[in-house]
C-alpha cells in the first residue's frame, strides 16, 4: 500500500493503513470495539505487547494523520482570514461556509491553498 | 377479462417500480474495493430540492410499520417504499461490512468510511446535510432489523462525528429495516444490507446573525435585520 506522508494522508488513506495494519489485531483484541480512534487507540495502546510489529508501528501514525487533517481546519482560519473577509465576505468564525469560495477563488495565497488541501477541502 | 385487467394493474405497479428506481440516482459499490472520494462527491452534490423530512417523526413510522400484524400484509417484494421521498434525492449506496447482527463495522469498512469523512469534507459536499439510512433483507424478525439497521446507520454517523469530527448538524440517521429495500426484487439479497448515504438539505447560505447578547438594545437589533 503506498502512504504518503502523514501530513497529506486522507481521512480513507489513514484509516485504510490502520485496517491493513491492524486487521488482524483488532479482531483478536478489540473484538467488538466500534469504529471511534479514542476507544480503538485506547485497545490498541492496552495491548501492545499482543500486536505484530507492523500494527505497533503503523497505529500511532494513523491516528495522528487523521488528527492532523481535522487540526488543519484551524489553519484555515488563520492562514485565509485575508481572503475569508475580503474575497468570499464570510466570517473566519464560520470558515467552512467560505470553502467553497475559497476552493475557487482567484488571487488566493499559496498559504492559504496549502492549509485547505491539508485540510482536504479539495 | 378481470383475470387480465388485475394482470395489466400488477404490470402497472411494476412499472412504475421500474421507473422509480430509474430516476433514483443510485451508485452501487460493490466487494471490497473501496468507492472513489470523488465518486461520492459527484453523487451526492446533484442536489435540488430539500423535501420536508421530519427523521424524528420517520424512525417511530417505520417502527409501527415493522410491529404492524395485518392479515393483508403484502409480501416483502410487494411492500410499498416507506419513505418515497428518499427515493428521488442524490443517493450513495455502499457495502460496509459489520460484525454479525452488530453495529461494530469490520476493519475491511474502514478504508470506506473514511472515504465517505473525505467526501463529506470536500468544499462540493460542504455546503449540504446528510440522511445515513441503515437497512436489512428480510431475514429475521421485521422489528429486530428496523433496530439493527438503526443501530447501523447510528454507528456510522458517530464514527463520521467523533473520529473524522463531521459537523453533527450535518447528519442524521434512519434505519428503514426491511421496510423499504435496496433491491425491492430481491428481499433476500445481500444488497439489503448496505448503507446509503442522501443528501436531504442545502444548510442556510449565511448562518443568522449571532444572537445579540440580551443587553442588545432594540435599535442594534433593528440595524442587524437590516443585513
Amino acid at each position: 500500500m503506498r502512504v504518503g506522508s502523514a501530513q497529506n494522508m486522507s481521512f480513507g488513506d489513514a484509516a485504510g493503513m490502520l485496517a491493513q495494519s491492524c486487521g488482524a489485531d483488532i479482531d483478536a483484541n478489540c473484538r467488538g470495539v466500534s469504529l471511534d480512534a479514542n476507544r480503538l487507540r485506547e485497545c490498541l495502546s492496552r495491548n501492545t505487547d499482543a500486536l505484530s510489529s507492523q500494527c505497533r508501528s503503523d497505529y500511532l501514525r494513523a491516528f495522528d494523520s487523521i488528527q492532523k487533517r481535522i487540526a488543519a481546519r484551524v489553519t484555515v482560519a488563520n492562514a485565509c482570514t485575508r481572503e475569508i473577509v475580503k474575497i468570499c465576505n464570510g466570517s473566519t468564525k464560520e470558515t467552512s461556509k467560505s470553502v467553497p469560495c475559497l476552493t475557487t477563488a482567484h488571487g488566493v495565497s499559496r498559504n492559504c491553498l496549502q492549509a485547505i488541501d491539508d485540510a482536504g477541502y479539495r | 377479462m378481470m383475470r387480465s385487467f388485475k394482470q395489466s394493474l400488477r404490470d402497472v405497479a411494476a412499472m412504475l417500480i421500474a421507473l422509480a428506481a430509474f430516476a433514483a440516482p443510485v451508485a452501487v459499490s460493490r466487494g471490497q474495493t473501496p468507492p472513489s472520494r470523488d465518486d461520492i462527491v459527484n453523487q451526492l452534490s446533484r442536489f435540488e430540492t430539500a423535501p420536508e423530512l421530519d427523521v424524528a417523526a420517520l424512525r417511530q413510522n417505520v417502527l409501527d410499520k415493522s410491529r404492524s400484524r395485518s392479515r393483508n400484509e403484502p409480501e416483502p417484494s410487494k411492500r410499498p417504499p416507506l419513505v418515497p421521498e428518499l427515493l428521488k434525492l442524490p443517493t450513495f449506496t455502499v457495502n460496509i461490512d459489520f460484525d454479525n447482527d452488530t453495529p461494530v463495522v469490520r476493519p475491511s469498512s474502514y478504508q470506506t468510511v473514511g472515504r465517505i469523512a473525505d467526501a463529506l469534507v470536500n468544499a462540493s459536499l460542504l455546503p449540504y446535510s446528510f440522511l445515513i439510512v441503515g437497512h436489512t433483507d428480510s431475514n429475521g424478525r421485521r422489528e429486530a432489523n428496523v433496530q439493527l439497521s438503526q443501530r447501523r446507520a447510528d454507528a456510522i454517523r458517530d464514527s463520521l462525528v467523533n473520529t473524522f469530527k463531521i459537523s453533527s448538524k450535518r447528519l442524521q440517521s434512519l434505519g428503514l429495516g426491511e421496510e423499504q429495500f435496496v433491491d425491492q426484487a430481491h428481499p433476500t439479497s445481500p444488497a439489503n444490507l448496505q448503507i446509503q448515504i442522501v443528501t436531504i438539505a442545502k444548510l442556510p447560505e449565511q448562518s443568522e446573525q449571532p444572537t445579540q447578547p440580551a443587553s442588545a438594545s432594540k435599535s442594534t437589533k433593528k440595524s442587524a435585520k437590516k443585513r
